[in-house]
């Protein structure tokens, strides 16, 4: 499947919901989501386009727009195009719908964003932390405005 | 929140963070009837670093050394995904000799890994002699890796528009003297791994991970593809030089552990093919494109802002790095999508129903390493 027919079927079925959308090369593609509709979309993507699975799911932190963006990488194992999904969340309380029932491997990405950027995921069965010890939720340390780097990290590391 | 679910007649057992099964501390609950495994959950975050914090404060020639570290068995594949998001964001073009040398040491790190995964995990199921025959070749073929590197597991090798060093001269003649030796050992290693019952017994039928389910669960690397998914990115996307390169995708049709070993065993080999055709076919030529700024030496860069991701093929499966850049001289976020992240995460459906003793060779014949799922 080739990316303008992708971007095309994907604007043409979620008028609303899918906006900026940008075909960067033959292989990858860009969109923006509205965070209300994120999951319908994603079932749309894996059962009538064929992106058969999730790639990864982040956060990444613009404190200077007040925003959060979640970014979803989807992709397939039929053809080589990766869709870049994003959806932009208010940085003061971030919240969304998790795609677990859509992408199953989405639980532990959405558990790490969770705790490295305090984007909370409404019906996630299992949301807690990952990779960070239990006394650091709440800091979010991959926003840029965490003031622990290096030292605090590291001391509670230990 | 296995706790809140025991019944009658069940357990719960640790299995970790210490345990000679593990790659690397993470801890696997399982909670058990008798001796089989009803549900189990895995916990980690023992050996977080933090290195996607790290890496948005260190300039981006400092984030080479970083990236080793991921995982030092393919530290050159992590080098590759990062290296390469800096070029596609630069436009910086890599000479064709450079992008040969980076074949054949990436290459060389897949045949080390496959090499020790292969003989750590013979040794989880109790084949321990294994272990210390493949750490012999493994040994050969790391001293290759150290003669263009100059590092046996860290190398920090590649830059931006080239590699640090060309090959050494002898190189050929130590290929050649080297290859056919692993070449034989790794026929020997089938011919054990296919004769032997007592391995046969404890892997055949072991762990039958599906195609329909891997996919489900964005499995990639050799789990996935010995369940018959032809899926490489060296073949569906095609990075370097493999484009000119004849090499075919190995694939198993099981899906058993068996399986997923013998596709490691047909690697290796493809491997070492790959290599041979990258010397006979590496052009003469400069390793950094004339009038690039980029150089060996290139402390203070700034890149253009802009996002990008870029895949490569680890010896796990897919390795990517997510790159946004807002034209500072560090990268603004850099996401690393580990292929053993999504791996660990079939263990718990993967592992319904087994028996106790089979945790070990499922667990271990998916090669995770931990450093690069906590990162």
């Amino acid at each position: 499947m080739d990316a303008n027919t992708i971007i095309d079927s994907l604007s043409g079925q979620f008028p609303d919901d899918i906006y900026d959308t940008d075909v960067e090369s033959g292989i990858r593609i860009l969109a923006k989501v509205k965070p209300e509709n994120v999951v319908e979309v994603c079932r749309y993507l894996k059962e009538d386009l064929s992106f058969d699975h999730l790639g990864c799911e982040f956060g990444v932190d613009y404190p200077d727009r007040n925003e959060i963006e979640v970014v979803y990488l989807i992709s397939s194992y039929d053809h080589p195009v990766v869709l870049t999904l994003k959806a932009i969340l208010p940085r003061d309380n971030p919240e969304i719908e998790s795609v677990v029932p859509v992408y199953w491997n989405a639980n532990w990405y959405e558990r790490e964003t969770y705790e490295l950027f305090g984007v909370k995921y409404i019906n996630h069965p299992d949301l807690r932390q990952l990779v960070l010890p239990e006394e650091m939720l709440g800091e979010w340390p991959l926003r840029k405005d965490y003031k622990g780097f290096p030292n605090k990290t590291a001391k509670n590391l230990v | 929140m296995l706790e809140e679910k025991v019944g009658p007649s069940e357990m719960i057992v640790h299995i970790g963070p210490q345990h000679p099964m593990l790659p690397g501390p993470f801890r696997l609950n399982a909670r058990l009837r008798g001796e089989t495994v009803v549900d189990s959950e895995v916990e980690m975050g023992w050996i977080h670093k933090g290195i996607e914090k790290i890496l948005e404060n260190k300039t981006y020639l400092q984030g080479i050394t970083i990236v080793d570290r991921i995982c030092y068995l393919a530290a050159l594949s992590n080098e590759e995904a990062y290296v390469g998001c800096v070029e596609k964001l630069a436009g910086i073009e890599v000479p064709e000799r450079s992008q040969y040398i980076r074949v054949i040491v990436e290459e060389l790190s897949r045949l080390q890994s496959h090499l020790l995964g292969m003989g750590e995990y013979a040794s989880f199921v109790g084949f321990v002699s294994m272990f210390m025959y493949t750490i012999k070749e493994r040994e050969d073929v790391l001293s290759l890796l150290d003669s263009i590197t100059g590092a046996r597991i860290t190398h920090s090798f590649l830059r931006f528009g080239g590699v640090k060093d060309d090959i050494p001269p002898g190189f050929r003649d130590d290929v050649k003297r080297v290859f056919p030796n692993v070449r034989k050992a790794i026929d020997s290693y089938e011919d054990m791994y296919s004769t032997d019952s007592i391995y046969r017994a404890r892997t055949v039928d072991v762990g039958v991970l599906t195609a329909d389910v891997a996919k489900d669960l964005g499995v990639s690397g050799p789990p996935l593809r010995a369940t018959g998914v032809p899926f490489d990115i060296r073949k569906d996307e095609p990075y370097l030089v493999y484009e000119d390169l004849d090499f075919k995708v190995c694939t198993e049709t099981a899906g058993d552990v068996y399986a997923r070993i013998q596709v490691r065993l047909d690697e290796m080999r493809e491997s070492m093919y790959i290599i041979e055709q990258c010397l006979d076919q590496m052009p003469e030529g400069p390793l950094f494109a004339e009038d690039t700024p980029y150089g060996k030496r290139s402390p203070v860069m700034r890149i253009p802002a802009g996002e990008v991701y870029h895949r490569v093929e680890d010896p796990r499966g897919e390795m990517g790095f997510y790159m946004v850049s807002d034209g500072s001289d560090k990268p603004y976020r850099v996401k690393i999508r580990g292929p053993v992240y999504p791996t660990l995460q079939t263990l718990p459906p993967l592992l319904k129903g087994v028996k106790v003793a089979d945790i070990v060779a499922i667990a271990g014949s998916m090669d995770t390493c931990t450093s690069e799922v906590d990162r």
